[in-house]
């Protein structure tokens, strides 16, 4: 008894060092990226001068582009990040399917579709936009659910229907885009794939709100979400509420992912990475919420950074996560496959 | 502590259109290892699942301790009341140790997270389940017996006064089918736990059970000690199969040996050999 109590508390020392350790790895990442972030440019600012820009001197040619170019575009690569990871791995653990994230099952495309027809279609701009995004984002998540039901929610089933589902929506999005009266290369960019071009201080707050509100409940019920991979019936039996838990994770990951898709378009892959690398650096013990939200943000950042100044032409954000994503996607089909598991 | 009771009355619950239960009526033994046996589709996985509270009644109703089991919170009635599936799911790269900590999920709350009572607990969980060794392993690369162990330990962790398992000895072979057993008889001797639990062998639930509960068609057949309900009219009731029933030389209790249609030929075989 007293050896296994020290085992035990051998074991928990250890997990909780390792996951101290790629938390505290992944924050260091984090703010190197942003730091390069905010350096990075036509003109190279050393961190003092970009320090002293922040506080709020005013150096001419520097604090402009610095408070209003630099700042807002790093700050949204961090929080659209963290987004699409905690969104993507809520999904993948309610499923308990990798495949089910919500840019491979049509939440993206849904929020994305209805962003373009907001704002290139019908004018319109700010929080109704979010709002719209969100709506069809949960309309999606309520249409694959409803087209795949049969008697109970299957996991399979639902990420067929969610990736055809999911096509009819991107071309919906082309179609609005071809249509527009004010068509542009950047502008169709960033609804298909993603990009943190023209970022605006404006467009952070009601992110960071959304990160607050629905990321700050999904990490509280992480201990929930872990008892809901024992399987629906086992976690029951552990006193969990299924009902009110899958649908206050539906909200709360639809709402990420919807509001983060609206401000940046939908960047590919995020939310379908994240949970696999953060479970990869963690061992897969604990909680992947938080990890996963961190590796969603050095994601963008470092894809941001890749796309603007190590490629030979800029490219957005969202093209080099595809690049990215696209070979993992055919790893885990290739996988699955082999293993005789359908999907 | 006097163990609560667990009453079902006018039990009516299925899943699909059909009812697979059509009212049933059982009180479980406190303190005692209920076994629910009967042929497949009888309903008594069904019956084991309107007990945890995991189906919708459409009639009648099961109390705990007097309390109508649906008006319990669900968190509440987990640190008293357990439930193991026969299929649960072991996520991905799990360790024994995290599997068995997830018992300890009821206790706790949003902010109070691990304690020294749930240390407590998963150590005891481990050392009876003889699983303290394996508690750094990774839950997929043990045997099917070592993972059976496993999951019960996480049920015991939970520290219910009533356990109900479903099928637990299934996929083991008979040496940890009887490992199981023994280590949940032990539990309900120490304890005091009712343990009520699906079993499909007749002579191992006759065996360990202190109460047989025979099912058929979704009603109640027959309910009592080994010794009165495992009988020759209730097996040709239950199964449609001819035995005989004899002393089990080792407990004690009633063994069914079944005749089926070779049983003839195969003495004959002999007899003339």
């Amino acid at each position: 008894m007293t050896d296994t109590l020290s085992t035990i508390a051998r074991l928990r020392r250890d997990r909780l060092r390792r996951r101290g350790l790629v938390l505290a790895l992944l924050a260091a990442l984090i703010l190197a990226g942003l730091a390069a972030m905010l350096m990075l440019g036509h003109r190279l600012l050393a961190p003092g001068v970009v320090l002293d820009a922040l506080r709020g001197a005013e150096i001419p040619g520097v604090s402009f582009t610095l408070r209003e170019l630099r700042l807002p575009r790093a700050l949204l690569a961090v929080a659209a990040g963290a987004a699409f990871g905690l969104g993507g791995i809520a999904f993948q653990t309610l499923l308990r399917n990798p495949l089910a994230s919500p840019d491979i099952i049509g939440i993206s495309a849904g929020a994305s579709a209805a962003a373009v027809l907001a704002i290139v279609g019908l004018g319109l701009g700010g929080p109704v936009v979010s709002v719209l995004a969100v709506a069809a984002g949960l309309g999606v998540a309520g249409l694959i659910t409803a087209l795949s039901w049969r008697d109970g929610l299957c996991g399979t089933r639902l990420i067929l229907v969610g990736i055809g589902l999911s096509a009819l929506l991107q071309s919906l999005t082309a179609y609005v885009l071809s249509r527009a009266p004010s068509w542009s290369l950047q502008e169709a960019l960033r609804w298909m794939s993603g990009s943190l071009n023209g970022a605006q201080m404006g467009q952070v707050a009601p992110l960071a709100l959304v990160l607050a509100l629905g990321g700050g409940w999904l990490i509280a019920r992480a201990a929930d979400l872990e008892a809901l991979r024992l399987g629906d019936e086992a976690a029951a039996g552990l006193g969990l509420r299924l009902g009110r838990l899958r649908l206050g994770v539906i909200l709360a990951a639809v709402a990420l992912v919807a509001v983060a898709t609206a401000t940046v378009g939908p960047v590919a892959f995020v939310a379908f990475l994240s949970g696999p690398i953060a479970a990869r650096l963690t061992g897969r013990d604990g909680s992947l919420l938080l990890p996963a939200a961190c590796v969603g943000a050095v994601l963008v950042l470092a894809a941001d950074l890749a796309g603007q100044w190590l490629l030979p032409a800029r490219y957005p954000v969202g093209v080099v996560t595809g690049v990215l994503g696209a070979p993992y996607l055919l790893a885990l089909i290739w996988r699955d496959n082999a293993k005789g598991a359908g999907l | 502590m006097t163990p609560p009771t667990l009453s079902a009355r006018g039990l009516v619950a299925g899943y699909g259109a059909a009812p697979v239960l059509h009212g049933i009526d059982l009180d479980i033994a406190p303190g005692k290892i209920t076994v629910i046996v009967g042929a497949n589709a009888c309903g008594k996985s069904t019956l084991l699942r309107a007990l945890a509270r995991l189906l919708p009644l459409r009639a009648g109703r099961v109390t705990f301790d007097g309390t109508d089991l649906h008006r319990i919170a669900p968190r509440r009635l987990a640190r008293r009341l357990g439930f193991l599936p026969q299929t649960p799911i072991a996520p991905e790269g799990i360790t024994v140790l995290d599997l068995v900590s997830r018992g300890r999920h009821p206790h706790q709350g949003l902010f109070s997270r691990w304690s020294p009572a749930d240390a407590a607990a998963v150590a005891h969980a481990l050392d009876v389940t003889d699983t303290a060794a394996l508690a750094g392993r990774d839950l997929a690369a043990l045997s099917g017996g070592q993972r059976q162990r496993v999951w019960i330990a996480m049920a015991l962790a939970q520290q219910t006064e009533v356990l109900l398992l479903d099928e637990p000895t299934t996929f083991l072979d008979i040496n940890h089918q009887i490992e199981v057993l023994d280590l949940l008889a032990d539990l309900n001797r120490r304890r005091g736990t009712s343990v009520v639990m699906v079993l499909h062998d007749l002579n191992l639930a006759a065996r360990y059970a202190d109460v047989l509960v025979a099912m058929r068609a979704g009603r109640l057949h027959d309910q009592g000690p080994p010794g009165a309900v495992l009988s020759a009219a209730n097996i040709r009731a239950l199964f449609g199969l001819d035995s005989t029933i004899l002393p089990d030389p080792v407990s004690g209790r009633p063994m069914m040996i079944p005749h089926g249609r070779q049983t003839g030929q195969m003495g004959q075989g002999l007899a003339h050999g």
